[in-house]
């Protein structure tokens, strides 16, 4: 496995090509500029009418800046702005619609922003810049009801089709109780299954070619091999695929609409549920953005907590991925072994949070608790017992012959195509480019570990199963360096907004009890502001950009999710390949249901 | 039914003039009622759906493999198809968008067949309660067992599997098609775990700190 020496970006260099960018924009559309906003997270937030919004968006894609260029659509969501009250120095605006450009390159993020107003909800498409906007627009249609002008098919994406109203709106109802009471009976049953039923004239499709009948073949919501509720519907010619469409939503719980109503700080377990493999790495972006928010630094000991909790989880879910890869392409007993490893990582994972899958264990400033007497034991003899087992793993799977011809060549794409789809994590790192968040831009102390990020030459379903099993070593090595160099101290900021607080502070006099009981019972307050935070997620970038009204609840929570952008893009790798190609494909990309629907 | 086992190596042959024979006819016919031998194989050879939903799907696999092997119970047999299943987990949230399909993969599994709801979602919408989430699959399945977690262990589901094949062992069904009056004995139905087992946790008296591993 190759891995290169690590060009690191600094900080500075990352703000430099931001704001080169801001200062080209300000001199080409500087007239058209309404805002320039600040938020905590210090990415630029530029604020431009719908008029002008392609044309800053085609300069930040096309034009380079310090040597960089914005290559990828991160992001694309809105905000409902009618019941906010801290707007201070932002244009007018009812529906505010929301890019988040990345760049690679010079490793900074810019944000766009666009006013729109209740009576003409309506935008220009970015479909034709980058095609990964097409499912965030369609979302953004189905979420909050604004219509992107030339989209090629706007239709609802999350929620069924039957669907009355737009969710993410603040006169959506929340609650399944407070609206009528769930039932299904057989007309109704009918109903939605043929709203739900696949026309391929709506995508476009054609039935027949000059010379043959293309087959229509559904697969899902429920098969074996699509790895939770998720259908796809394949065009066929014989057993050549000639286009698909994935159909997602079957696993929407609303994590969004949710965190509008759960306190800073009850949302917390609600973020395991989100990678429900990556259990508390998930909860790390998530506090992380509230603590910058709060103004909350965590002492070391939390941080190496935080680290390798996440780096289990990371080879957990591995696991999972590497053997249901081998299953999906017939090997039937590896992910027997492999559940062995699992058992024991969830073994230590229970000793110390309690819990297996989904402990929701970090807490805004700290952690629950600290480590249980004796936590290092069982991890100890995980760190012995797991690389043989690996070792195993690659003479068994990797060096398969079986498994390399099924999966060598298929499903390939490039480093740009990448870009295009917004393809982060593993998936990107298989195409030969060495970005991982944890070293680009290191956070919750990655910078004092050592470890490579690994990369493939390909980017093709072998070499994304490749580097998963190298991250699994070097997630080894992480662990490693955790347990030998664990910090002494508190699991737990002394800051007062740290929940929950601190028992020993409260017991001082009326006040410090009475700020104690406020803060359990209503939750912390978190002053107004905008931040967006991002980690390397088991599955790619995960990214939660919070915004708080200064309230006790998060006024919106916009999760941005990498297997949602994965999603997209298997039409476009899937093409020419037989069915059973798409199955290996499918299985490669390795997406959880819940990531992508939220 | 009245049966018992040894050990291959420690059987000795019958010899005439005791009772040996009585035991080698014990051991080698079984004197049972169709009826009854057909609610045992029933009991013991639930074959599953292959059918989740969400993170509780993650832990019925891990039941499924090696560590908890749920192969022990007779229930390995995953089926790709409803139409050869005995039983639907429904193992994680009921989405409003993905409930008329449930329905539908319900309906066609064959008679009989039973419905375990796994996890605090598919009972009652747990920790969900929100627009796109059915408050529990219980509105439109009728559900057998359910079992309580978020998710549950494997174990628990492993339980609440017993707890269901113990119920099919004591249903006697008509073993033909018989007009009118289907004759089926349902099982009465049982108290819920917290009420049996209450007493029994209530008199714990010693508690594992969290302190230690």
């Amino acid at each position: 496995m190759p891995t290169s020496t690590n060009t690191a970006f600094t900080k500075q260099n990352r703000q430099s090509a931001a704001h080169v960018a801001v200062d080209y924009l300000q001199s080409v559309l500087g007239d058209r500029l309404l805002c320039k906003q600040q938020t905590v997270d210090s990415i630029p937030t530029l604020w431009f009418s719908r008029e002008s919004i392609i044309q800053a968006l085609t300069i930040l894609r096309n034009e380079s800046f310090a040597g960089a260029r914005f290559e990828m659509l991160l992001d694309l969501t809105a905000i409902d702005e009618r019941a906010r009250i801290n707007r201070q120095e932002q244009p007018e605006s009812d529906f505010t619609v929301v890019y988040h450009l990345m760049s690679f390159s010079g490793n900074a993020d810019l944000r766009l922003k666009v006013p729109l107003h209740d009576s003409d909800l309506r935008t220009p498409t970015t479909c034709d810049l980058w095609p990964n906007a097409n499912w965030y627009e369609r979302e953004v249609w189905d979420m909050f009801g604004i219509r992107f002008d030339g989209h090629p098919n706007l239709y609802r994406l999350v929620l069924p089709p039957t669907w009355k109203g737009h969710a993410l709106r603040k006169e959506h109802p929340a609650r399944a109780t407070e609206m009528e009471p769930f039932a299904l009976n057989d007309e109704q049953t009918d109903v939605e299954q043929e709203a739900l039923k696949f026309k391929p004239e709506e995508w476009g499709m054609k039935r027949a070619s000059d010379d043959s009948e293309f087959m229509f073949l559904n697969l899902g919501p429920n098969h074996p091999s699509v790895h939770g509720a998720f259908r796809i519907a394949v065009q066929l010619d014989g057993e050549i695929l000639v286009d698909a469409v994935p159909d997602i939503g079957y696993h929407h719980r609303g994590a969004e609409k949710m965190g509008e109503r759960q306190s800073w700080h009850t949302f917390i377990p609600y973020t395991d549920r989100i990678d429900y493999l990556g259990g508390v790495m998930n909860n790390l972006p998530y506090v992380m953005a509230v603590e910058k928010m709060a103004g909350i630094e965590v002492p070391e000991r939390v941080k190496v907590i935080r680290v390798m909790l996440s780096e289990m989880f990371r080879i957990c879910s591995h696991l999972l991925f590497y053997g249901t890869f081998a299953q999906d392409v017939g090997q039937l007993s590896p992910i027997f072994y492999m559940f062995v490893e699992r058992e024991r990582i969830f073994n230590i994972i229970e000793s110390i949070c309690g819990a297996r899958m989904h402990p929701g264990w970090f807490r805004i400033g700290g952690v629950a608790q600290d480590l249980p007497k004796g936590w290092d034991t069982r991890i100890r003899e995980l760190l012995e017992f797991m690389p043989p087992r690996l070792d195993e793993y690659d003479s068994m799977v990797m060096n398969n012959g079986i498994l390399k011809r099924r999966t060598q060549g298929v499903g390939a794409y490039t480093t740009q195509e990448a870009f295009d789809w917004g393809v982060t994590g593993a998936g990107l790192r298989a195409t030969g480019l060495e970005w991982d968040m944890r070293k680009q831009r290191p956070y919750s102390g990655y910078e004092n570990f050592e470890f490579d990020v690994p990369i493939a030459a390909n980017g093709d379903c072998y070499d994304r199963c490749a580097v998963r099993v190298e991250e699994m070593r070097q997630s080894l090595r992480i662990i490693k360096q955790c347990v030998d160099n664990m910090p002494s101290g508190d699991y737990k900021s002394s800051h007062p907004l740290t929940t929950p607080p601190r028992k020993e502070n409260t017991m001082q006099d009326i006040e410090t009890l009475i700020n104690h009981f406020l803060n359990v019972s209503w939750g912390p307050v978190i002053p107004p502001n905008e931040v967006s935070m991002s980690i390397e997620a088991t599955k790619g970038i995960n990214s939660y950009y919070l915004i708080s009204d200064g309230s006790t609840t998060s006024y919106r929570t916009r999760i941005r999710t990498p297997s949602f952008a994965h999603l997209q893009m298997i039409p476009a790798i899937s093409r020419g390949f037989m069915v059973s190609d798409l199955i290996a494909i499918i299985a490669s990309i390795d997406f959880v249901m819940a990531d992508v629907d939220r | 039914m009245n049966w018992s086992l040894e050990a291959a190596d420690q059987a000795k042959a019958p010899q005439r003039g005791n009772d040996d024979l009585d035991k080698l006819v014990r051991q080698n016919v079984m004197m049972v009622t169709l009826e009854d031998m057909i609610a045992w194989g029933r009991k013991n050879s639930l074959w599953p759906f292959n059918f989740g939903l969400s993170c509780c799907y993650v832990e019925m696999a891990t039941a499924i493999t090696s560590r908890h092997d749920v192969a022990r119970f007779g229930s390995e047999v995953i089926r790709g198809t409803p139409r050869q299943a005995d039983m639907i987990i429904i193992a994680g949230t009921v989405f409003r968008k993905m409930a008329p399909v449930v329905k539908q993969l319900y309906d066609q599994l064959l008679e009989p067949k039973w419905v375990i709801s796994m996890g605090s979602c598919a009972n009652s919408g747990g920790m969900y309660d929100i627009y796109s989430v059915v408050q529990g699959v219980d509105k439109f399945l009728p559900v057998d067992v359910y079992v309580s977690g978020c998710p549950p262990r494997p174990e628990a589901l492993l339980q609440g599997l017993m707890l269901l094949q113990e119920s099919i062992g004591k249903q006697r069904r008509p073993l033909s098609w018989v007009i009118n009056e289907q004759g089926i004995i349902q099982r009465e139905e049982n108290d819920v775990q917290r009420v049996i087992r209450g007493p029994e946790r209530i008199a714990a008296t010693e508690l594992r700190s969290p302190d230690e591993v």
